[in-house]
């Protein structure tokens, strides 16, 4: 079992009432409401705490989210970059550069391989597909969006395993006529690859390209979902069955010297879910592409009519859930050591196992004492007792 | 009285609406399709025959793999003008319809007799930081809901009370238009150079309340089109075919009588 220290950099720091007034905290807050002197602590802090993964063994994840309260990382290969010179031990998984929002995938796969270059070798490269703000503050048409991300994909891995010259490439979204990376990257043919998704469509695509599938807060029924399509179409192509090691599940964590505290401090970063996850009906609701035209009875109506369920983005059903509710859903571990043991235990023998934990360690209101606290107990107490007793697996 | 058909042209297969006799007219939607209760296509086939096809991705017709570029709009849109029978077509292009229609007529067509353009977008006309057309996929719904409509209570769509049919193809045509106009945001860089070559009667009728696209943008748009005659509709927002259907048939069929 691998686990993964998992931090979006969020600036809390904004005025409740603002935010409240404000018909998204994402994509349109003004810049005037960002302190960047308490941006630069942000960064510093969050540094730190990767540094203290290195530390303790524990791999980190490098994100990226754009414009708005809940996530600084936009640039997220500067913050890659950072990350590479400074750690020594643990593996860098980017998930990672937005590659569909990017006009040009020959750069991202640049990038990567410097990076991995960098970290002699220890870098991991997760896609993420994006939506809703994101394709405003990028500038992204929403529909076809993953098209691109697949053509990307299949741009960037092929530009990081030619090592025979200009290489060329004339796709329907990117052309290219001079690919030819230096450096080429450190692990060959290419770093690991990830996808983030928790849709089984996506899922399957995966699967058939052997990609780890992670799942980031969807919770046991979702997850489910996912890696029982990941698992679906190998099986259907005649592939053999995945190891533990495709499948990676996200959640928040927070260990504490008791239950109370671990509950406590845990609790804070529920901000995520509760106050960063606004969006205006443009950016979400209304945004074209999002999902089938079918489903827009469901989603457009104020309230629905008799008999009719509901259909939302995923994210939807995460606003306003309390510690009990993310603990039950089992997107939230918190507790002292044993009780977080225990209910990460719980999640992995409900899923049938997972290679890789991703733990979602600061969020919102929780200090960089308090995140620093959480990461060295989880290393200590608890990620010993999870690799014992998942070996076998 | 409009009849909702099939026709297959250059291998897609179009929804079409169609009613009238005489001359041809070719009706474009413009963001949003039409539907077989649509008021004006029904008023435009008295004065010819009337050929209102939806737009690939739009209301009834697929999108053909592949098929998403204004440019695959345009090609198609002469096609249809190739396959509709009799004399001289007239050409009238609603909005985003009107910006292909302009496309169309700047390119020249052996077909195109006369060209009607209403509320049409299409061109840049304004400096770098200010949108000459709101942006209907980064404002809010509120705000989108209020530029396009003169009487908005009256007509802009109230999902609670629609149809799932009507809702599904609402966000089809959404959805389309969104991949056809995203970047650059419903116009062409290009097209002011070259809609001087048009070079058939043209007239453009613009919503006095259009907030989506003004009055001045029309007068501008008209200015680069040799002879085009300009009119305001009072009491009209972007949809003047929704909210002013008679008094656009109205000054269409005075057009034609020209």
């Amino acid at each position: 079992m691998q686990l993964w220290f998992h931090n979006e950099n969020t600036y809390p720091f904004v005025p409740r009432e603002v935010l409240d007034a404000a018909e998204s905290v994402r994509a349109s807050l003004p810049g005037h409401l960002l302190d960047p002197k308490i941006a630069a602590d942000l960064f510093h802090e969050c540094m730190d705490e990767s540094l203290l993964c290195d530390d303790v063994g524990i791999n980190i994840v490098s994100v990226e989210h754009h414009s708005g309260i809940n996530s600084l990382y936009g640039a997220s290969p500067i913050v890659l970059g950072a990350l590479a010179r400074q750690t020594r031990n643990v593996r860098v998984l980017s998930q990672g550069t937005l590659i569909s929002l990017r006009q040009d995938p020959v750069r991202v796969a640049e990038e990567y391989a410097t990076a991995d270059v960098l970290l002699r070798g220890r870098l991991d490269i997760g896609f993420v597909k994006s939506g809703d703000s994101e394709m405003a503050s990028n500038n992204a048409n929403p529909v076809g969006n993953l098209e691109r991300f697949w053509e990307a994909i299949d741009l960037i891995t092929a530009a990081l395993k030619n090592q025979d010259g200009p290489m060329r490439w004339e796709g329907k979204h990117f052309s290219h006529r001079h690919i030819n990376l230096w450096p080429r990257p450190y692990q060959q043919p290419h770093p690991p690859m990830w996808g983030a998704t928790g849709d089984p469509d996506t899922s399957r695509e995966l699967g058939l390209r052997g990609m780890v599938n992670s799942v980031v807060l969807r919770g046991i029924d979702g997850t489910k979902r996912a890696w029982g399509a990941y698992r679906a179409a190998r099986s259907e192509a005649g592939l053999p069955e995945p190891a533990l090691d495709r499948f990676a599940y996200a959640a928040f964590i927070y260990v504490g010297d008791t239950d109370e505290e671990g509950i406590e401090v845990g609790s804070k970063l529920l901000w995520f879910l509760n106050t960063s996850l606004k969006q205006a009906p443009q950016f979400s609701k209304f945004l074209p592409g999002r999902m089938p035209a079918e489903m827009a009875p469901q989603v457009y109506r104020t309230k629905p009519r008799p008999g009719e369920t509901r259909a939302a983005r995923p994210a939807d059903a995460l606003i306003g859930m309390t510690a009990e509710q993310a603990i039950q859903r089992q997107i939230m571990f918190a507790g002292n050591p044993d009780t977080v043991f225990k209910q990460i235990m719980a999640a992995y023998e409900t899923l049938g196992g997972f290679g890789h934990l991703i733990f979602i360690g600061r969020s919102g209101y929780l200090t960089h004492i308090e995140a620093e606290k959480g990461i060295k107990m989880l290393a200590k107490e608890v990620l010993p007792r999870v690799r014992e007793a998942t070996r076998e697996r | 009285m409009i009849r909702t058909e099939r026709l297959i042209v250059h291998g897609v297969d179009l929804e079409v609406f169609r009613g009238g006799e005489g001359d041809p007219i070719v009706l474009l939607h413009g963001m949003r399709s039409f539907s077989s209760g649509s008021r004006f296509p029904a008023l435009l086939a008295a004065l010819g025959s009337v050929v209102a096809p939806s737009l690939p991705g739009f209301g009834g017709t697929p999108r053909p793999k592949d098929f998403d570029t204004i440019f695959d709009v345009v090609h198609l849109v002469r096609a249809v003008l190739d396959s509709v029978p009799g004399a001289a077509v007239t050409l009238v292009g609603l909005s985003f319809g009107g910006w292909l229609a302009a496309e169309v007529a700047a390119a020249g067509h052996p077909r195109l007799g006369r060209l009607v353009l209403v509320d049409p977008v299409g061109i840049k006309i304004g400096d770098r930081q200010t949108a000459d057309i709101l942006d209907v996929f980064n404002r809010h719904p509120n705000e989108v809901r209020a530029a396009e409509y003169h009487d908005p209570d009256r007509f802009a769509p109230d999902f609670d009370a629609m149809e799932d049919v009507e809702i599904i193809r609402y966000a089809r045509d959404r959805d389309a238009l969104c991949l056809y106009t995203w970047h650059p945001y419903m116009y062409n860089p290009q097209l002011p150079r070259w809609l001087p070559r048009i070079a058939v009667p043209t007239l453009l009728v613009w919503g006095g309340n259009d907030g989506i696209v003004t009055p001045a943008y029309g007068r501008t748009f008209a200015a680069l089109i040799p002879g085009a005659q300009f009119s305001v509709l009072p009491n009209a927002g972007h949809h003047p075919d929704i909210e002013q259907p008679e008094a656009l048939a109205g000054l269409i069929a005075t057009f034609l009588e020209g």
